[in-house]
């Protein structure tokens, strides 16, 4: 029986996927499509489920729901805050985005709202599952409709194969994921995560939980685009409309880090061996994200593989997990509070592509950004906070979290995992300097098109993103230290 | 309340330099009508220079006079309980002090010829020249009176800096900019040893401090005494890992083998720099820092024979590459780089007192004989070639009979102030190869240089002031006026007399007693089991001086009346020498043969694989870089089949490292 304690907790949850309907219901029965509308209401509905989740975080909830399958935590609400915070900032700035640059789909905004917010709702629940099958389950709601986000502007080809592809190696990895986790419970009987692990570590566990979690590791992989099961993500980001890959590599690699930080932390204990196993993605997935972005000539593909190793960064803070201790909770603490940086760094570089390329028409390549920065001087600025807070130097509070993995990464003992990250965060300085070089430095081509409009929302969502990344400088520390706390209530 | 003056005045070395150099800068910022122009900079960094001089003979007389050796000031970095003693001082002691006088009257006098070379010749930017060597001489004085090793990496660093800015000063010229690159990255490269080297002493040791309690020194000297483990190693191993990093850095600044490539090159830049950096700033900082850390370096006799095999190497082998250049300037500079080579000879033999008088001497003339080339350069309208020149003493009688002194000097033929360093520190090397039977190398390859050094010293004289003129240029030579006589003169005066310092054989020690050479000779014989006291040998002086003369004197006769024919030699090793023993083409090769050819192969090899997968590409892969194809073919397939391989070999390596099969 659902009691209206559980409703209560699940606010956020309830307010997003509620607000995914009611924009459905109102296009149905409103006479003309009206696309503004729906983003307007979705907007409002991502706003109350964000006051709600601030709401849990003030009053410090942590309890469980629906006979134990979900948890409303505050490491499930911290992730919550971020996968949020991004979504509403795509929902900014996709009316004025739709309406130039696909307008043969203006009668079906509110198609794309909706996805967007089942997909947010997906995402939120694979923050709070504490249970294989709602884990699996959240997970394909976040991903059946970011398939068909990708593939949204339907007459566009790359946007369609990025789609077909994303949704074809999603049911790949799906299949492994779910065979990990039949693996996993005939080894134990159970999908309970703290069953899991009592069962494991009362030696109950037959050998082949390690196998099914090596399958779970490659399913939630996928999902976080780590090495080798980042294929699709290139080619999905760069088909997909730009807003949509903002979203997909923010929100959507922060849900999969979530699930992937609660069941490797609380279901799969290490004696699994599933550590090395993370050492080495971690080490391939950075290593792999910034030599291929190194070689990219489009600024959104280059942004594409430098989410991937972002995602290799954050791997190290699982990778040195030492199950249980303070330096296990500073080092999960310390990757978790990156993601919430990563956040609105990743979000706002890939809006600043989504106004250039897209809505500007100005061309993906590096040499059609000649000359930008000098006319939208603002946009310059703030792509160069993006790019060196992303490359690790102080102009925002991507220097901050990435000094706080590494650290964490020397202090459980890993210093060599460490190293590998500051070598690969120097030569990610090269490509994201080099868009800048282009933005700022090189003089603007004859046929550089005319910058045509100044689209408010746009410029607002990007605007948000770069104050916070560069006031994240400042205020760094509450949010490591409620990352942390978070981490610590996790593990205890 | 005495002390406390000479605590101000040596304050005040560094800053007033520094002061100039801010002045000039913000005068830059004027409108340009209002600003003020090449003059007032002249006026104002000269000025400083001038100033600097007076102060450090005044806190050489007082600390000559009390024994004086403390730190006169210091700012901590941070102020915590439990934090780290980081600190910004100013270091007064013997080295300091007489280095200070060295540094500031060698940068006066080049003040003071360069307004002869550069405002009388009419050059553009001199505001950024004055700023420059302002600068310059106040990160040298601030090196000299650094405190602790991380103050002393600092200002090592700011001095670099401003060597790229002068070398670099014509930087419309290509070549001045790539010789101020070289030098730039070149001395870079060693001092990324030094900055690990940094990073380890304090590691190791916690304190950065060079004097009082709990220095450096002390705490190292104790660990290995204690024979304490540090850094997983044990002390004596630290130590000597941790002074070869630092030794990375002092090759890299004194020109030393393998990393004096810049130095020659550095040639492009105006000649009072080159004078202002040969003798007294950016080369001298690396062997100054050895000798500042002496007490370091001899805690360990490997690093000791390190130094000793680097310097007894560079000094003949840059003699050798200095017999074939036709280029005055060409000819200085591998000069100093064997003269350097002499000093770091002397330190690695535990000679501190040789290395300092050395290095004293060597700065007076060195800038001598750099601004008696200045003088001929500007008298023949930038003619360097040595074979262009000739005759020229009669023309130029001041420079002639100046430079005459400074080449004597060099050249090491008593009394002239070289001799006597000179001997001092081969005689370092050889009452201590009788313990030590490894630095008889050394002292050999020394000792073979003093013959060399003597031929090409009087192999330049003789083609640049002696014969026949052998251009226009050098038939129609003028001397310069006071700037130029000025400081030709007083440098000439310290060329023939600076010697007597400390010349041993006639029983003179001023400079030893003055330094305390004596306490560092002990430590020496304490930590390392080196002699702690030479005994003069007349045998060894005589042998020095017949070889100088000799070389000297071969190579007047052979050059003094020298013709054309005489400079096309031909065979194999006047080839080598003239190739730089290949040094230079090896980097270069490292470079770009070995670097960029390897690079350009793996792209290849992407090439070459990629093109059979490519055939399904996709539009949406099309913009994926050479590498990363072999993976993003954009054929799902293919995907897939990676996605599969990818777990294959993840749950292979976890089961192989758990032992599941």
């Amino acid at each position: 029986m659902v009691t209206t304690a559980e409703l209560v907790a699940f606010a956020p949850e309830l307010s997003v996927a509620g607000t995914a309907f009611l924009v459905l219901l109102l296009d149905t029965f409103s006479r003309e499509k009206r696309g503004g509308v729906s983003l307007a209401v979705a907007f409002a509905g991502v706003a109350v489920a964000f006051v709600a989740t601030v709401f849990h975080m003030s009053i410090g909830t942590d309890t469980t729901a629906f006979a134990g399958t979900l948890a409303v935590d505050p490491f499930a609400l911290f992730f919550g805050l971020a996968v949020l915070i991004t979504t509403a900032l795509v929902l900014l700035s996709s009316t004025e985005y739709m309406g130039r640059v696909y307008p043969e789909r203006s009668e079906s905004l509110t198609e794309y709202v909706a996805l967007i917010l089942f997909a947010a709702t997906g995402m939120l629940l694979m923050a709070s599952a504490r249970s294989l099958v709602t884990a699996f389950i959240a997970l394909e709601l976040a991903a059946l409709p970011s398939y068909a986000l990708v593939a949204f502007a339907k007459d566009d080809r790359a946007g369609v194969e990025g789609g077909m592809k994303y949704f074809m190696l999603g049911a790949v990895s799906s299949a492994f994921l779910l065979y990990g986790i039949s693996l996993v419970y005939g080894a134990t009987g159970t999908f309970d995560f703290a069953g899991i692990a009592a069962s494991v570590s009362a030696g109950d566990a037959t050998g082949l939980a390690g196998l099914g979690a090596l399958f779970v590791l490659v399913g939630l992989g996928f999902k976080i685009a780590a090495f080798p099961f980042h294929v699709w993500a290139p080619d999905a980001y760069t088909g997909a409309p730009t807003p949509v890959s903002a979203f997909l590599s923010s929100a959507s690699k922060i849900a999969g880090f979530v699930l992937l930080f609660r069941v490797f932390t609380v279901a799969l204990p290490t004696s699994l061996n599933w550590l090395l196993a993370v050492q080495v993605l971690a080490v391939l997935t950075m290593t792999y994200g910034n030599f291929a972005a190194a070689v990219q000539s489009s600024v959104k593909r280059m942004l594409a593989y430098s989410s991937i190793g972002h995602a290799g960064y954050v791997l190290i803070a699982l990778a040195v997990f030492s199950s249980g201790g303070d330096d296990a909770a500073l080092a999960l603490g310390a990757g978790m509070s990156h993601l919430f940086v990563y956040a609105f760094m990743n979000t706002g570089a890939f809006l600043v592509v989504a106004l250039i390329d897209d809505y500007w028409g100005v061309g993906y390549e590096f040499e059609d950004y000649a000359g930008i920065a000098r006319k939208v001087p603002l946009i310059g600025v703030a792509m160069a906070v993006f790019m060196f807070s992303l490359a690790g130097l102080p102009t925002g509070g991507g220097f901050l979290s990435k000094l706080a993995v590494f650290a964490g990464a020397v202090r459980s003992g890993f210093w060599w995992l460490a190293l590998i990250g500051v070598v690969n965060s120097a030569l990610s300085l090269y490509y994201y300097s080099r868009v800048l070089r282009w933005m700022w430095i090189e003089e603007p081509g004859d046929g550089a098109p005319a910058l045509d409009g100044r689209p408010v929302g746009i410029y607002t969502a990007i605007l948000v993103a770069a104050v916070v990344t560069f006031g994240l400088l400042f205020a760094f520390e509450p949010v490591l230290s409620t990352a942390e706390e978070a981490a610590s209530a996790l593990l205890s | 309340m005495a002390e406390q003056a000479l605590a101000t005045a040596a304050l005040l070395i560094p800053v007033v330099p520094f002061v100039a150099f801010a002045v000039i800068l913000l005068g830059g910022l004027l409108p340009k009508e209002r600003g003020f122009g090449g003059a007032t900079s002249t006026v104002l960094s000269t000025a400083s220079a001038g100033v600097s001089f007076a102060l450090s003979v005044y806190v050489l007389l007082r600390v000559q006079a009390t024994d004086a050796s403390f730190v006169a000031v210091r700012t901590a970095w941070v102020e915590a309980t439990g934090a780290p003693d980081l600190h910004f001082g100013v270091l007064v002691d013997p080295l300091s002090a007489l280095m200070a006088v060295i540094v500031s009257l060698v940068a006066f006098l080049v003040h003071v010829f360069s307004k002869y070379y550069m405002n009388d010749e009419g050059e553009n930017g001199l505001p950024r020249y004055y700023g420059a060597m302002a600068l310059f001489t106040g990160s040298m004085l601030a090196f000299v009176f650094s405190s602790n090793l991380l103050m002393s990496f600092i200002f090592f660093e700011l001095v670099g800096l401003c060597s790229y800015l002068l070398i670099g000063f014509w930087y419309e010229t290509p070549s001045a900019a790539s010789a101020a690159k070289k030098a730039f990255l070149v001395t870079r490269f060693g001092d990324y040893f030094f900055l690990v080297g940094v990073a380890g002493v304090f590691a190791a040791f916690g304190t950065f401090a060079y004097h009082g309690d709990g220095s450096l020194f002390d705490t190292a000297a104790s660990a290995i005494e204690g024979n304490v483990s540090v850094l997983g190693v044990g002390a004596e191993m630290a130590v000597t890992a941790l002074a070869l990093l630092v030794l990375g850095g002092v090759i890299g600044k004194s020109a030393q083998f393998p990393l004096h490539t810049w130095l020659p090159d550095a040639m492009e830049g105006p000649t009072p720099v080159s004078a202002l950096i040969h003798a007294a700033t950016m080369v001298a900082a690396g062997v100054y820092l050895v000798a500042r850390l002496f007490e370091f370096y001899a805690l360990s006799p490997t690093a000791l024979l390190v130094v000793a095999y680097v310097g007894g190497f560079t000094a003949l082998f840059a003699a050798t590459m200095a017999l074939v250049m036709d280029d005055i300037k060409q000819v200085l500079a591998y000069s100093t780089i064997s003269q350097y080579g002499y000093m770091m000879l002397a330190l690695g033999a535990g000679g501190y007192t040789a290395a300092v008088f050395h290095l004293t001497n060597h700065a007076f003339f060195k800038a001598l004989l750099f601004l008696g080339a200045g003088s001929v350069i500007i008298a023949t309208h930038h003619k360097q070639d040595m074979w262009e020149l000739g005759g020229l003493r009669r023309r130029m009688p001041v420079t002639y009979w100046t430079f005459l002194a400074g080449a004597l000097a060099l050249a090491g033929i008593a009394p002239f102030s070289g001799f006597w360093s000179k001997d001092e520190a081969l005689l370092a090397v050889l009452r201590n190869a009788v313990n030590e039977p490894l630095l008889w190398v050394p002292f050999g390859l020394g000792l073979v240089a003093v013959v060399v050094t003597g031929f090409y010293t009087f192999r330049m004289v003789a083609l640049t002031f002696h014969g026949e003129p052998r251009s226009e240029e050098a038939r129609e030579a003028e001397e310069g006026g006071f700037a130029v006589y000025t400081p030709l003169v007083a440098l000439g005066a310290l060329a023939v007399f600076a010697g007597f310092i400390n010349a041993v054989p006639l029983g003179i020690h001023a400079l030893k007693t003055f330094l305390g050479g004596e306490t560092f000779a002990e430590y020496a014989a304490e930590t390392v089991g080196y002699v702690g006291e030479f005994e003069p040998s007349t045998a060894l002086s005589v042998t020095a001086l017949a070889l100088a003369v000799a070389g000297s004197v071969a190579a007047f006769r052979l050059y003094a009346g020298a013709d054309e024919p005489l400079r096309h030699r031909d065979g194999a090793t006047a080839r080598v020498l003239e190739k730089k023993y290949y040094v230079d083409a090896f980097q270069v090769w490292l470079a770009e043969d070995v670097t960029y050819g390897l690079s350009k192969r793996l792209s290849l090899f992407d090439i070459d694989i990629l093109d059979g997968v490519v055939n399904g590409t996709s539009r949406v892969s099309l913009g994926s870089g050479e590498a990363v194809r072999r993976i993003q073919t954009g054929v799902v397939s293919h995907y897939a089949a990676v996605i599969a391989l990818g777990v294959v070999g993840l749950v292979a390596l976890v089961g192989l490292v758990g032992g599941w099969f």
